[in-house]
């Protein structure tokens, strides 16, 4: 059964938060194909979710809310803990870019790195970052994680410093 | 590569991670939705008409049973098969806490609390822990009454044994990592 406004909520989600979901997917699995799994079974959460939204918060809280615990939810259930992340600029190769070929090549290793110390990151200072660099502000991420607005916040700037110091440096080891 | 991006930079690169975001068809969705709730369904009814047969086949044991040690062990079995029924009917979802309502940092820590009990056997221990005496009083019952097969008992026995050596510290292991991730996530929130 759908109920009134669960399509619609399903398509705005796809509409304005397809990307951001699929880079968040990109955050929690290096793999591509898991990737593109998990990216279903967050849209799949979404959809089933949407049936018993009430607007209490605002819909991007709660996007991002089901998202990140879908994603959760999926990688607490592997065994491993750490697996080893398999990045290769072929993983990005197929996204559009600018025309000149070296700008292109340091574009592309950029985005491999910041991606693989992403993908690094403890899960609470994955959601963190990510929502920071999806431009969410201290308020609605305190509303995702729950934790308080000060912490995000103290939390923020300091991943946020070790993640630009660790991308000029080149040092990609696991926290 | 530039050695001169900045936090903003990181922001902007961030962003052209994704540009083709995959298309997940709304009607497939819908359909996905719905198998996904009567498969939920239908693993519980398959666990209720298992333990349905078990009750069935152990009423017939107690009927043609000669000693009490055998209906004793039977009257156990039924009853544990009939608790297994009831607590999978009662059960769905009951401890998955509600992706939507639940705020990450606590549905992680309800996530790791949950593989942590189930490596701890919490859940399946209300369940499964009931189901053994029976049959193995049963079986018992049925060495002592038929001497001439008891070595096929023992050897099941042992078997099972075995298999619970095993399983039992890995699954302690596991419970293990799963509470070293709970303390480290405690100890982050904490700072």
């Amino acid at each position: 059964m759908v109920r009134p406004g669960q399509e619609e909520y399903w398509q705005q989600t796809a509409r304005e938060y397809g990307a951001a979901l699929e880079r968040l997917a990109w955050a929690y699995e290096p793999n591509p194909d898991r990737q593109r799994d998990l990216l279903q079974e967050i849209h799949l959460a979404l959809w089933r979710s949407f049936e018993h939204f009430d607007a209490r918060c605002s819909l991007r809280t709660w996007i991002y809310r089901v998202a990140h615990n879908v994603a959760i939810s999926r990688i607490t259930r592997r065994r491993k803990v750490h697996e080893p992340v398999f990045l290769t600029l072929a993983d990005i190769e197929a996204r559009p870019g600018p025309q000149n070929i070296e700008e292109e090549a340091d574009r592309r290793q950029a985005l491999a790195r910041l991606l693989a110390l992403v993908q690094q990151l403890e899960f609470i200072d994955r959601q963190l970052i990510l929502a920071y660099l999806e431009d969410l502000d201290a308020e609605s991420i305190s509303q995702i994680t729950g934790l308080s607005v000060a912490n995000v916040w103290t939390r923020i700037h300091r991943i946020k410093n070790v993640l630009t110091r660790q991308f000029h440096s080149g040092v990609t080891h696991a926290k | 590569m530039r050695s001169d991006y900045l936090p903003d930079d990181l922001k902007r690169l961030w962003k052209e991670l994704a540009s083709s975001p995959v298309e997940v068809p709304a009607h497939d969705l819908r359909r996905e939705a719905l198998r996904l709730r009567s498969g939920v369904r239908m693993r519980n009814w398959f666990v209720a008409a298992v333990c349905g047969m078990l009750i069935i086949a152990y009423a017939v044991f107690f009927a043609r049973s000669s000693t009490n040690l055998e209906r004793i062990g039977a009257v156990l079995s039924i009853a544990g098969a009939a608790n297994v029924i009831v607590q999978f009917l009662k059960r769905p979802g009951r401890r998955i806490p509600d992706v939507s309502a639940t705020e990450t940092t606590r549905f992680y820590r309800a996530e790791l609390e949950r593989h942590c009990d189930f490596h701890r056997g919490k859940g399946t221990g209300s369940w499964l822990l009931p189901l053994l005496p029976g049959p193995i009083l049963f079986n018992l019952g049925v060495a002592l009454d038929q001497p001439g097969i008891a070595a096929i008992i023992a050897l099941q026995m042992t078997a099972f044994l075995m298999l619970a050596a095993i399983v039992i510290p890995l699954n302690l292991r596991m419970a293990r990592r799963y509470q070293r991730r709970l303390d480290a996530l405690d100890g982050s929130i904490r700072e």
